[in-house]
């Protein structure tokens, strides 16, 4: 009796692209009809998209006239092309825009470095924040050699944006590690007390939190201790950040097995030993994923700010198009707005993805 | 322990007396004039025609001439001596009790909460402003009336929301009210077919109407008037001095106007007088400055800074604008409109 062993092919043939292709999407006549319908209509959309925005647009500068002409034709980026100074740099003095747009870049350059690991290390970074930061500051606000001081009121657009977000950011996140560890510590007043302070601040809109620090503080506080409102808000954003984050932080210590900190105990690690080298590195690699969806929605929360009078990059576009002349292209100027949102969100996001596969999680 | 209870004492007696002579400091007119700037209300985006941003980035518009005319009052030129504050609407009565800014001039309406509740002191108003429905050409409409059944949208939780249920309710007109946040999204909703009309404040309506996607012919403003509002300059309660230079800076625009002085024939009023009164006004003689604090030629460097009122409106907004809005009811009363200057004597 011969034995027959069924062949299993270690791999699957290669097919071709028309065999795959059949396989997939053309196995039946019903497979087939649904395939061309909705390929179809795929095409049509991006077509006619295609078609709003680059094939009958226009983009030539100052050209509101030839849009307003046709109305009914492709996307009028005229608008982009003419005012996205405004929405770049808000209401920062014409002439001087260029230390607004040097700042801006500055302030890029500077987040990039620090996602580089060579930077990673408790003297580098803050280093290159504090340089960062007081370039920018010098830039933006003058005032020094020889540079036309402008104030905190007058910034603007894509500076200011990118601005709160690197303050709020950096003040937040050593707020947000002292705030996990005040938490769990084993006094219980402490952890308590932080407990409330996390979760009464977790409970109250952002929005009510900003207006609070923006126009309800200056009524409180002394005369001296107030500062510029930009500073006020950037301070009471990074305690509501801090909240969150330190959230966060905290699942990523209680993901961590008890022997490790016990472990590191009958080492005779001191406590800043034990939080510095065993707990919070590890507790920030599994919390990963929930910490760059924070710093998503930060930036994107950002764009509150306008309720308090400040001239952010959404405010700056809304201002670009709030025009006579302009009036026409709310959509085009909004869509500009959105992928300048997306460029920034999207590499924040594609680094944490970068840093998953560097660090491993996910598959330790 | 006598002595320390007597420093003490001593101690918060003098605070308090720091306070109140704090608290009676020339008031916000003194403190203006001495910071050698003005905070004027700007905007968080742009309010068509009233508070613009051009391509520099800089601001224009009615409210920010009138800004500009205060700050030209009060220092001689507006350049260097104002700053437009971005305030949103929210923030505009916070902003103005904290000292962020000196006046509210932002299309603001007198209500009664406002100035009783909020504690805020109106000028005489400098515009009317009046809500009124926009609706589709072709339904045929006339008035609000004809909608009777359709549906209307309108911007949510606004005074204008409010205006217009009462206005349906006692003209017993029966309506489905569609509400939007802001007035991009109202306007798009609209011109996409969401409803048969728009409800919107006057200038705004006509604002969009030009740029109707379908053309402006296809829409017609209808002629009713659902409410008026009156729109004024604003500062804190109980600072009489601060609201007398509001007044005074108006009543000098409409002044100019009635007598013919423009930005650019102020200067040979200046050198020939038509009259006492206008020598008076332009501070050939003294008086007309003196009485509020200000120099006696801050009406002249008004004037020869923004122009008068009818300067500012049709630059802005009338027929020097792309909205070209008839000027109507806003008009001065030789013009059948209801504004008039005071008198000067």
């Amino acid at each position: 009796m011969p034995a027959h062993h069924p062949v299993i092919p270690a791999e699957l043939p290669r097919q071709n692209v028309l065999t795959w292709l059949r396989s997939r999407y053309f196995a039946t006549r019903r497979d087939a009809a649904v395939t061309i319908v909705f390929a179809a209509f795929v095409a049509w959309i991006l077509w006619s998209l295609i078609g709003w925005a680059l094939l009958d647009a226009t983009f030539a500068p100052n050209a509101g006239e030839v849009c307003r002409e046709d109305l009914h034709g492709g996307a009028c980026w005229s608008v982009v092309s003419t005012r996205w100074r405004i929405v770049l740099f808000g209401l920062y003095p014409f002439e001087e825009q260029w230390r607004s747009a040097i700042a801006c870049i500055v302030m890029v350059i500077v987040a990039v470095l620090s996602c580089l690991p060579w930077f990673w290390s408790a003297k580098r970074l803050p280093l290159l924040w504090t340089a960062g930061f007081a370039i920018f500051y010098v830039l933006m606000r003058g005032g020094f050699f020889g540079l036309a001081e402008v104030t905190e009121q007058n910034w603007g657009g894509l500076s200011l944006t990118i601005f709160i977000f690197a303050a709020v950011s950096l003040l937040g996140m050593p707020l947000a590690i002292v705030f996990a560890l005040l938490r769990r510590s084993s006094l219980p007043w402490i952890a308590r007390t932080m407990a409330l302070v996390i979760d009464v601040i977790r409970s109250l809109p952002l929005l009510s939190i900003m207006f609070t620090f923006a126009i309800v503080l200056p009524f409180v506080l002394p005369e001296g201790l107030t500062g510029d409102k930009l500073y006020r808000v950037i301070v009471g954003y990074a305690l509501f950040f801090a909240c969150y984050q330190a959230e966060i932080i905290r699942g990523g210590m209680q993901a961590l097995p008890a022997g490790q900190e016990e472990a590191a105990k009958a080492l005779g690690l001191g406590y800043w030993h034990r939080i510095g080298y065993i707990i919070l590195p590890q507790a920030f690699r599994n919390a990963l994923p929930p910490t760059i969806n924070q710093f998503v929605i930060t930036f994107k929360e950002t764009s509150l700010v306008t309720i308090i009078g400040f001239f952010d990059v959404m405010a700056s576009g809304r201002a670009a198009s709030g025009t006579a002349d302009w009036n026409f292209a709310v959509v085009e100027m909004y869509v500009f707005v959105g992928l300048i949102f997306f460029v920034f969100v999207f590499s924040l996001s594609r680094y944490g993805a970068y840093l998953e596969r560097r660090l491993g999680v996910g598959r330790r | 322990m006598a002595t320390n209870m007597k420093w003490l004492g001593a101690a918060a007696g003098g605070v308090l007396t720091l306070a109140a002579t704090g608290a009676a400091a020339e008031g916000r007119l003194g403190t203006v004039l001495e910071r050698g700037s003005l905070l004027c209300s700007g905007h968080n985006g742009s309010f068509l025609g009233f508070a613009e941003v051009d391509d520099q980035g800089q601001w224009k518009g009615v409210d920010i001439d009138l800004c500009k005319a205060l700050a030209a009052g009060l220092f001689g030129k507006s350049e260097g001596h104002l700053e437009i504050v971005p305030i949103s609407w929210a923030q505009r009565w916070p902003a103005l009790q904290s000292g962020d800014i000196d006046v509210v001039i932002k299309v603001s309406g007198w209500t009664q909460s406002r100035d009783t509740e909020l504690n805020l002191s109106y000028s005489t108003p400098y515009f009317i402003g009046a809500f009124q429905a926009m609706a589709k050409a072709d339904l045929g409409a006339e008035r609000i009336a004809d909608l009777d059944g359709g549906s209307l949208c309108v911007a949510a939780g606004t005074s204008t929301e409010r205006a217009l249920a009462t206005f349906l309710e006692t003209n017993n007109i029966e309506a489905e009210l569609l509400t939007f946040e802001n007035g991009d999204e109202l306007r798009n909703s609209y011109y996409e077919g969401r409803c048969d009309a728009m409800v919107e404040w006057a200038p705004s309506l006509a604002a969009g109407r030009v740029d109707a996607p379908d053309g402006a012919d296809n829409h017609v403003i209808l002629p009713d008037v659902i409410a008026l509002e009156a729109e004024g300059i604003i500062v804190p309660e109980g600072d009489p001095d601060w609201l007398d230079v509001q007044n005074w800076m108006l009543s000098s625009l409409w002044f100019a106007e009635v007598e013919g002085i423009t930005s650019e024939n102020v200067d040979e009023f200046k050198a020939n007088p038509p009259s006492e009164t206008v020598a008076k006004f332009l501070g050939n003689t003294p008086g007309y400055g003196d009485r509020l604090g200000l120099s006696n030629d801050w009406a002249y460097n008004m004037i020869k800074e923004v122009g008068n009122f009818a300067e500012i409106y049709d630059r802005n907004i009338g027929e020097g604008s792309p909205y070209g809005l008839p000027r109507g009811v806003n008009s001065l009363y030789n013009a059948g409109g209801v504004f008039y200057p005071f008198i000067i004597d």
